[in-house]
């Protein structure tokens, strides 16, 4: 039986492929669907218009996948559950990938720029989209994509707590970092640090936010790379998940 | 409390088209429009109906070319009884299709032999 056939040449498309879809749904890779399905196919030719033949596809899912579970029920016993499981692993799987990689996502810290918040090798969430209905706020821990070629290699992520927001007036002395007047942070070894900080003062801009590492040391952040684009940041940290303790 | 089956207002719906005229097979897509109801609504019906025997359906080569064959459908002695005994009670009011009123009417429904139900679907 040539399937095509069913539905006249001067169906439009959207009643076509409606026709197409119904088919595939009812017969799957079988010659014959099941009676039900066969049926609701049958009347399909009878409907008119593209709305109606629509609802009527619509409908015929239902059946046909009724039709798909009586015949499921059927089937031994271990093979329904191996094909739960399978089902079942499946989509289990995507959406913790989905998940993992779009929404909160395990991280692990490279560097030691946020102790002692963050050590080294810690593990913890990232929230990729909550952060953006919220917006940001000072002292949010957030993770930033840099693009600087004269001083990151490559595009790289930091992590760095936020200190600035737009409008804020940052600066350093001695060591110090100040916001407003009032330092928020401080160097813990007087001296020498192996990155050289000459932060000037500013204002941090529109859309912008300033970013520091917690251990100010050996941090690289916005003292050098300056206020970074709220664009580029990519999510917030949410809580730490390895280690649980200390 | 079990529900009663075959109550609905949408079962009651295809019954009252189906009633219409009992000895004629009926297509899919008429009844839909007779009733308007979907045809995700209308076809689970027709197949608990014809599940229970209440149904009988057959496949009518269709008149135009190169189409397939129509499923057609009907209702068996015991469907008409029902369906006869769930419009009167729809059409007796709402009152008498609720709480203990339409078990007793349930149980009037007469029970049919199984050779009369054979009979009526070879006629």
């Amino acid at each position: 039986m040539n399937a095509s056939k069913l539905v006249s040449d001067r169906d439009g498309l959207a009643r076509r492929i409606a026709y197409r879809v119904l088919l595939v749904a009812v017969r799957g890779r079988r010659r014959r669907g099941g009676d039900w399905g066969e049926a609701v196919l049958a009347e399909f030719p009878e409907t008119r218009g593209t709305g109606a033949g629509m609802r009527w596809m619509v409908g015929g899912l239902r059946v046909a996948w009724r039709e798909r579970r009586a015949r499921v029920r059927q089937l031994p016993r271990y093979q329904r559950i191996g094909r739960r499981f399978a089902f079942t692993a499946l989509t289990g799987g995507l959406a913790a990938f989905l998940l993992g990689q779009f929404v909160l996502t395990p991280t692990y810290m490279p560097s030691g720029s946020m102790e002692p918040t963050l050590r080294i090798g810690d593990r913890y969430l990232v929230d990729k989209v909550a952060f953006r209905m919220t917006g940001i706020h000072r002292n949010d821990i957030v993770t930033v994509e840099v693009r600087q070629p004269d001083l990151t290699p490559e595009s790289r992520r930091f992590v760095k707590r936020v200190v600035g927001l737009p409008g804020d007036t940052l600066t350093c002395r001695d060591g110090a970092v100040l916001r407003n007047g009032t330092v928020i942070a401080r160097r813990r070894v007087d001296g020498d640090s192996s990155i050289p900080v000459s932060c000037e003062e500013i204002t941090v801009p529109k859309d912008h936010v300033y970013v520091l590492g917690d251990f100010l040391d050996v941090s690289l952040d916005s003292r050098q790379l300056g206020p970074i684009p709220q664009k580029d940041v990519v999510g917030r940290v949410v809580a730490r998940i390895w280690p649980t303790i200390g | 409390m079990p529900r009663i089956p075959h109550t609905s207002p949408q079962t009651v719906r295809l019954f009252e088209a189906l009633l219409a005229d009992p000895r004629q097979w009926r297509y899919g897509y008429d009844l839909s429009r007779e009733t308007g109801l979907a045809s995700g609504t209308l076809y689970p019906i027709l197949m608990r109906l014809s599940d229970q025997s209440l149904l009988e359906t057959t496949w009518e080569p269709s008149d135009a070319p190169g189409r397939p064959p129509r499923h057609t459908y009907r209702l068996t002695p015991d469907g008409l009884a029902l369906a006869e005994t769930r419009l009167a009670a729809r059409n007796a009011g709402p009152a008498s299709s609720t709480g203990s009123a339409p078990s007793t009417v349930s149980a009037k429904v007469p029970r049919l032999s199984a050779r009369t139900r054979t009979a009526g679907g070879a006629a």
